[in-house]
């Protein structure tokens, strides 16, 4: 085997992070070399090449957010002007909103719930899926179709087979006799109303969540399940100490999307309960309020607390279940 | 040959970019400069290019290539469902940008609107005159003696029934007031014809509303006065007794259980439409036509027909629900706009849409002509199912609020059908449901 070729110049070692600004020299062949350091040079393509997409994300992302932060404490009333400044007025008007409180409750259900569920299932279908099998990737491709479609699409699916006159779940309650005559009815009960609710949302939401996992699941060697077997473990301890923490990365990642689907969630119950107060979502009243009223500085205030919540909630999810892994 | 491959150098990666960035900055400006774009509207009309966005399909081509030859002016159309394009229509307008050159004026957002300066006063390019004297429900679209919009299309709120179940039910004579409508249902049900007579679409949605609205106004009343003060809230009220009643309905029996979360739409295609409720009191004009009798959708073909809505003593008037068109304030090309509306809803067009010239130019959304002298020859040609009973209910039909939807009336509508919604599926009493109506119409009112 040949030793690598060396260099009878001095090899400059530039620094990724500050590429442009700072170019070092190897100061171990510094010291045997005759040439003398190159002169410092700014070079502007890194930023020229950067500039389309920080222009990009800063006006379109970072403009309007700061702009929500702003107005968020002013009055923005298109039906009563001028726009002036309101301090948290926004805010407390907001708190004293019944239908916004009452969202606040769904909003929380659909968290914990669609979280939850989907996190489970998630790991349950990535397990499933995690060793090749012939017909895997058919079973993918189908696995992911709920994930693809529209909200509104799978609103308006769903809303035919809970349809209580023709559906598919209240013709089966009827055939099989259950139920208390009925049979099963949206809006009829506050709790049953957002479990349906967010049963589809976890029918939409599991495929990302278990692509998500499965990935994590793909990167574990093989070797090292080889090595519990030799260790006498079963499948259990297994899957307790071996796939369940080293997925940790992937877990996370897929929880953090869930919560944000879900903190979010608008399609499902406005298209499933229309604006009924047994579904309403905190998204939902943002639209009532900054669409329908024109209350639009009132709607800033609400997209920021739930903006706030999200990165929030997010940050204690990455700070419990993310775990940098290393194999 | 050796083939040269495109090589992208340095400067030239940087050029690139630069560019784009540029181009992003003046995106990005002249989006800023959006409001400018009113006082650069063009007067001018041949050879303009207009954008109608409108919640329904467009015409068919044999239409639109008309007016351009006409007009000189050109028609891109753009479909949206209504929700959506509330929406756009609020968002280009509060950003003072551009959105479309015609668009939807719904009679429930007019007095909005009309405050707000959204719209563009019609008065100005159209005869207003003409127009009123053969349009009925203009009215619906006509704040401080603007006009906001034009109708399109005439729906009002009417009574159907299913004169087949009634007759097997033992009714020869149709109702003519709310009693007796009220006792040939509980007799449609106690015959076993169907187990639940009527359709009441109780989700929590707009068309609750309005159901409400047109129930109240057969018992006699309306639900805010002038002021926008609530006229519901004593028991002996027509606004009380119409969402007692229709509550009642839903408890009876009258109506099925699932329909609290059945909206308009529904209740008419997998109730009505399938032969499963005898009647809605509070259905929408032209879907006779448009559903009922249209035997790939309905099973009850040739057996619907309109009633003169049962009132308090007999037959009461009909409430006005249409569809319109406006010009929004920042529309680039408003007097071709404005040419577009008058031929749209000119009788001639409407004659067209509706099938009298030729299958070619009927347009599918068009349900009932808003011009009244149209609705009158289609029932005389005998191209409208019960043509007679819409034409002589059009002549009457009136707007929900004769001085103009209140600007708060989204805020109102929507503490509308979430209480009733909530009273229908027993979570609250209709006492408490309309408090709690009654406090929201206050509140918003007081704010002016």
């Amino acid at each position: 085997m040949s030793a690598p070729r060396r260099s009878a110049r001095p090899t400059p070692r530039v620094d990724e992070a500050t590429r442009g600004a700072v170019v070092e020299v190897d100061r171990s062949d510094a010291a045997t070399s005759t040439t003398r350091p190159r002169r410092w040079r700014f070079d502007a393509l890194p930023y020229v090449l950067v500039a389309p997409v920080a222009i990009f994300i800063v006006g379109l992302a970072l403009v309007p957010a700061a702009f929500t932060i702003i107005e968020s404490f002013f009055t923005v009333d298109a039906l009563d002007p001028p726009t002036r400044f309101t301090g948290l007025g926004n805010f407390v008007a907001l708190f004293h909103n019944e239908a916004v409180r009452n969202s606040v409750g769904n909003t929380a259900f659909y968290v914990l719930v669609g979280v939850a569920l989907s996190t489970v299932l998630g790991i349950g279908m990535a397990v499933l899926l995690q060793h090749p099998f012939r017909g895997r990737g058919v079973v993918i491709a189908i696995l992911i179709l709920p994930w693809a479609l529209p909200g509104v699409v799978e609103g308006i699916l769903w809303s035919g087979i809970f349809d209580p006159n023709s559906g598919l779940i209240n013709g089966l309650v009827a055939t099989l006799h259950l139920g208390a005559g009925n049979g099963v009815l949206l809006g009829q009960n506050h709790l049953l109303t957002l479990a349906l609710i967010e049963l589809v949302q976890v029918w939409q939401m599991t495929p990302l969540s278990t692509l998500l996992i499965f990935a994590a699941l793909q990167l574990i060697p093989g070797e090292i399940y080889e090595a519990a077997v030799v260790d006498g473990a079963n499948q259990w301890r297994s899957f307790m100490s071996i796939t369940l923490p080293l997925a940790r990365p992937g877990i996370a990642v897929a929880m953090v999307q869930a919560l944000i689907a879900t903190l979010n969630i608008f399609d499902q119950p406005y298209v499933l309960n229309g604006a009924a107060s047994t579904g309403s979502s905190v998204t939902m009243e943002t639209y009532f309020v900054s669409f329908q009223n024109l209350n639009f500085g009132q709607g800033y205030a609400l997209s920021l607390v739930v903006a706030l919540v999200t990165v929030a909630l997010s940050l204690v999810v990455v700070r419990f279940v993310y775990r940098k892994v290393e194999l | 040959m050796k083939r040269k491959h495109p090589r992208v150098t340095r400067h030239g990666a940087a050029g690139l970019a630069g560019l784009t960035a540029i181009a992003l900055l003046a995106a990005g400006c002249s989006a800023g400069g959006g409001g400018a774009t009113a006082s650069g509207s063009s007067s001018g009309t041949a050879g303009v290019t207009i954008t109608v966005a409108l919640p329904t399909d467009p015409p068919p081509a044999a239409d639109l290539d008309a007016f351009t030859k006409q007009t000189g002016i050109k028609v891109t159309w753009a479909s949206s469902d209504w929700d959506s394009l509330q929406t756009k229509i609020s968002a280009a307008a509060t950003a003072n940008t551009y959105f479309a050159d015609v668009t939807n004026v719904d009679w429930s957002r007019v007095g909005q609107l009309g405050k707000l300066g959204w719209f563009q006063p019609l008065e100005k390019y159209l005869d207003a005159n003409a127009l009123k004297a053969d349009m009925p429900q203009l009215g619906s679209f006509t704040l401080g003696g603007h006009i906001v919009g034009v109708p399109y299309d005439s729906s009002y709120m009417v009574t159907t029934v299913n004169t087949d179940l009634f007759t097997k039910a033992g009714i020869t004579t149709m109702p003519t007031t709310i009693d007796e409508y009220t006792n040939d249902l509980k007799q449609i049900k106690s015959k076993g014809v169907v187990e639940y007579p009527l359709n009441i679409p109780f989700a929590a949605a707009e068309g609750l509303s309005t159901y409400w609205y047109e129930t109240t106004n057969a018992f006699g009343g309306t639900v805010l006065d002038a002021s926008g003060k609530p006229q519901f809230t004593d028991p002996g009220s027509p606004g009380y007794k119409a969402a007692q009643w229709m509550v009642d309905a839903i408890k009876n029996g009258l109506v099925p259980p699932g329909n609290i979360n059945v909206n308009d739409a529904q209740g008419e295609q997998t109730l009505m439409a399938q032969g499963m409720a005898a009647s809605t009191f509070s259905d929408y004009s032209g879907l006779i036509n448009s559903l009922y009798n249209v035997t790939d959708s309905s099973k009850v073909t040739g057996k619907i027909q309109y009633l003169p809505t049962p009132g308090v003593t007999g037959p009461a008037g009909n409430l006005s629900n249409p569809d319109g068109m406006g010009i929004p304030t920042q529309a680039k090309n408003p007097a071709a706009a404005a040419k577009f509306i008058e031929w749209f809803n000119s009788a001639s067009t409407q004659e067209d849409f509706a099938g009298l010239n030729g299958q070619d130019k009927v347009w599918g959304s068009s349900f009932i002509p808003s011009r009244l002298s149209v609705v009158e020859k289609l029932s005389q040609a005998g191209s409208l199912a019960d043509g007679a009973h819409l034409a002589a209910m059009l002549k009457t039909a009136s707007p929900v609020f004769p001085q103009g939807a209140p600007t708060w009336y989204p805020t109102f509508s929507n503490a509308v059908y979430t209480n009733l919604h909530a009273a229908a599926t027993g979570s609250m009493s209709v006492a408490d449901a309309i408090s709690a109506i009654a406090a929201v119409a206050k509140q918003q009112a007081s704010n002016g």
